[in-house]
């Protein structure tokens, strides 16, 4: 018998399918060995596969929202899933079956379906009673990481002003060797007066 | 970009507490959010919902924002709020979840 997990937000579900993992002692309505899921999308075809293009799927969507925000453009090929915008509302998703000679499935959502499907992946992710693959959302930037950058850069914008400051003062006044020499002038001043 | 006369700069624990009401906010908010969103995506359908929500938005930046700020100025410009307010949404909408907090601050951070 297998375990069934369903998770909602608002026209989206996301049904998972399998079994704990008996061997590491866990609860019966635990599910670690996914066997299929379902993504079902109010007024759309049904979307399921199995476990390997779970992670996938979940990446793909989190990578895209992500570039959506971040004014880069928003676009998101694999061999599995592309998803573009067609304009600032509407997203264009191409689902590719691993069978041979199946056509790709074409989805068009709108920003409110992505925002629930979104919700939906976030809901299992924190899920206790899932054990799945964690997928490497991009936007997860160890902390450390990101304030040395903001560092960074008010370090440069400290020091890089005066150093340029520093060293057009020292190129322009280098100039000025190159136009009076007073060595020069005295030793003429003597040729012209030998007294 | 706020009508103050005193320009003081936010400690982090007020960015912090800032960022847990405004994801308490919009878990709560979210279906109306979804809305919103949704009425910009068929015009024809439910544009009453999308043109309220502009209205109202305007009105709260002319009452509360500095008006000569240009950063504001390109916020009451309906050719190009759609964007903005388009994108705050969708960063509203995305972080409903028990981890909301620490993605908020991610989008903030690279917004």
């Amino acid at each position: 018998m297998q375990n069934k997990l369903s998770f909602h937000q608002s026209s989206v579900s996301l049904e998972i399918i399998g079994l704990p993992d008996y061997s590491n002692d866990e609860n019966k309505d635990q599910i670690s060995i996914i066997s299929q899921w379902k993504l079902t999308i109010i007024d759309k075809p049904l979307i399921e596969g199995k476990v390997e293009h779970l992670g996938p799927i979940m990446n793909a969507f989190y990578i895209y929202s992500n570039l959506l925000i971040k004014n880069e453009i928003p676009l998101f090929e694999s061999k599995l899933i592309d998803i573009k915008a067609d304009n600032l509302h509407i997203h264009n998703i191409v689902l590719k079956s691993s069978k041979p000679n199946v056509k790709p499935l074409i989805l068009k959502i709108g920003n409110s379906l992505l925002s629930d499907t979104i919700n939906c992946f976030d809901q299992l992710n924190e899920s206790p009673k899932v054990r799945i693959k964690k997928p490497d959302v991009p936007n997860n930037f160890p902390k450390k990481l990101r304030y040395g950058l903001i560092k960074k850069d008010n370090f440069l914008n400290f020091f890089i002003p005066p150093f340029i400051a520093i060293c057009s003062l020292i190129l322009f006044s280098s100039s000025f060797i190159i136009f009076y020499s007073p060595l020069e002038n005295i030793e003429k001043k003597e040729l012209i007066n030998p007294e | 970009m706020r009508k103050s006369y005193v320009s003081n700069n936010i400690k982090l624990n007020e960015f912090d507490a800032l960022i847990r009401i405004t994801v308490e906010m919009s878990k709560y908010l979210y279906p109306y959010i979804r809305e919103i969103m949704k009425s910009k995506e068929d015009l024809e359908e439910n544009s009453v919902i999308w043109n309220d929500f502009n209205k109202r938005f305007i009105e709260l930046i002319k009452e509360r924002f500095n008006m000569n700020s240009i950063r504001v100025k390109k916020l009451l410009n309906q050719a190009e709020n759609d964007e903005i307010i388009i994108k705050s949404l969708l960063i509203l909408s995305f972080c409903i979840s028990n981890q909301g907090y620490q993605k908020l601050k991610n989008f903030l951070y690279d917004f």
